[in-house]
């Protein structure tokens, strides 16, 4: 069972330069579970890394100092490192001092971690902002942390203390995601079938309870203008809704065993979605057309094969910055780099018992998290982009697919910009 | 060591020539018949390109010239969506 495609010579494909790495502290003997590293993630302004490390804590981590660390020490992190030469960051106004690290204690199994900030990535939709209870300063950066029981528990980031408390989900929380448009609205997707919507500047309101999933909720994902919401679960279910009524726009099928993540790219005209069928898929979520396909194991597995254990269960995607480049995860010990017009992957770099993988918020370093709790750092393969790809960035920020069959331009354009290459 | 790219409107924007080699069409208009000496300046003229759209490629091809192998950050490129499609249509003739 060979990881490419037969006319790739394995021994061409770049390995990627490793960065560093953060090791999980030593456990408690007596502790045999709860080590996992379920999510990473980085803060939407890339100050911080939060960094699951298992046992119920989580470190938040200032990003540039946990970047100079690694170009000065090798590629060794100590863990309990008391560094002292913390680089300023733009602060506005002295709301906040220089970046510190926290350790918080969850209290329970950590599966899913987002961060929230009050500054729009983008100046998408109208936000009605009025300040309640905790009197959000001007930009609060959040950390929300989904657990085992179904609580989720909303941190600040830069003081480490607990804001609220949010318990209504029945059964594990598997994945929090919030709106990138500044709004602090926050969506969890839980094994209890259901995705909940909460206000977090009312006070952490439940607006909306999402049903139609008939089994686990593995993952949720925004679109980049907030206007969609995809979630992904157990029995192939890959949904989209739409987050203005709260309605299921569609359900894409071609998965044969459970999806378990998804990603949008930075100009929501495409959706990457994982599954244990040992494939990722590129969908155009405006049609629910498969745009292409990412297969892990060569020859093709046949839809039984694909839909049991096969040991190349694709655990992670996660889209880069540039809009042209995907990461994967799978099962068989290695990370891939795609890009989005080759169906084999341009750089690997290997990793035992990978669990999650995210890009830094300039795409410039992919974080994977593994099982025994470690993070490790790679750079992620940079290039200038065409211009023809910015621009069709430019236009698939603002046009969904039907917009784009309208416009008076030839047809090889048009195919283009629907990324039909 | 420079090109002079002509808009329709008769703007001149003058690049260096290894980043207008960017541009496989223009790569091959420059090198078409006709020997020049180094220093003087080959031209080329668009007579469909607006202004904008051609500063625009050229802002682009600088760009991509500094930031290709280099380890700087790569900071991004500002593409307007008012003026996207035209400047596609155009990039896809230019090749860039």
């Amino acid at each position: 069972m060979a990881s490419f495609p037969p006319r790739v010579n394995e021994k061409e494909i770049v390995r990627s330069r490793t960065i560093g790495e953060l090791l999980a502290p030593a456990a408690p003997f007596d502790k045999k579970c709860g080590r996992e590293n379920w999510t990473v993630a980085f803060a939407p302004d890339g100050s911080y890394f939060a960094w699951s490390q298992g046992h119920r804590t989580v470190k938040l981590v200032p990003w540039s100092q946990c970047l100079q660390n690694f170009l000065l020490h090798g590629t060794k992190n100590v863990t309990n490192s008391s560094s002292l030469r913390l680089p300023r960051q733009n602060s506005d106004g002295g709301q906040k001092n220089k970046p510190r690290e926290h350790i918080i204690d969850c209290g329970d199994i950590v599966w899913s971690l987002a961060f929230g900030s009050s500054v729009p990535e983008k100046q998408s939709r109208c936000v009605n902002i009025e300040w309640h209870r905790f009197r959000f300063g001007q930009d609060q950066l959040l950390l929300a942390t989904g657990l085992n029981n179904g609580r989720i528990k909303i941190w600040d980031v830069y003081t480490g203390k607990l804001l609220l408390n949010l318990v209504d989900h029945t059964e594990v929380v598997r994945d929090l995601t919030f709106a990138p448009d500044g709004s602090l609205i926050l969506v969890s997707a839980s094994r209890d079938k259901t995705l909940r919507v909460w206000d977090l500047k009312d006070d952490g309101n439940m607006m909306k309870v999402l049903r139609g999933h008939q089994n686990w909720v593995y993952s949720c994902a925004f679109s980049p203008d907030s206007s969609m919401l995809c979630s992904v679960g157990a029995s192939k279910a890959v949904f989209l809704w739409n987050m203005d009524k709260y309605t299921m726009i569609r359900k894409l099928e071609g998965h044969h065993h459970d999806v378990v993540a998804c990603d949008f790219s930075p100009d929501g005209a495409l959706l990457a979605t994982a599954s244990y069928d040992t494939r990722v898929y590129i969908w155009d979520p405006h049609n629910g057309d498969i745009l292409m396909e990412f297969g892990h194991l060569f020859p093709p597995p046949t839809p039984i094969f694909a839909g049991g254990a096969n040991d190349r269960w694709v655990r992670s995607v996660s889209f880069s910055h540039d809009g042209l480049h995907v990461a994967s995860l799978a099962d068989d010990k290695m990370v891939r780099f795609w890009r989005i017009d080759e169906d084999y992957p341009v750089q690997v770099a290997p990793l035992s018992n990978g669990l999650c993988c995210a890009f830094s918020t300039d795409g410039s370093v992919l974080a994977a998290g593994t099982h025994d709790g470690s993070v490790y750092f790679w750079a992620t393969p940079r290039q200038v982009p065409s211009l023809q790809h910015l621009c069709r960035m430019s236009v698939r920020r603002v046009m969904p697919t039907q917009e784009v069959q309208e416009l008076p331009i030839p047809s090889k354009l048009l195919e283009f910009l629907s990324y039909r290459i | 060591m420079y090109v002079k790219l002509i808009s329709s409107t008769g703007h001149k924007v003058i690049v260096k020539r290894e980043y207008a080699v960017t541009s496989i069409t223009i790569k091959a208009m420059l090198s078409g018949p006709g020997q020049l000496a180094e220093n003087e300046i080959s031209e080329v003229s668009f007579r469909e390109i607006s202004s904008h759209v051609l500063s625009k490629v050229c802002m682009y091809v600088t760009y991509k010239g500094h930031y290709t192998n280099s380890s700087t950050e790569i900071l991004k490129f500002p593409a307007a969506p008012q003026i996207a499609p035209e400047l596609l249509m155009t990039v896809n003739f230019l090749d860039c």
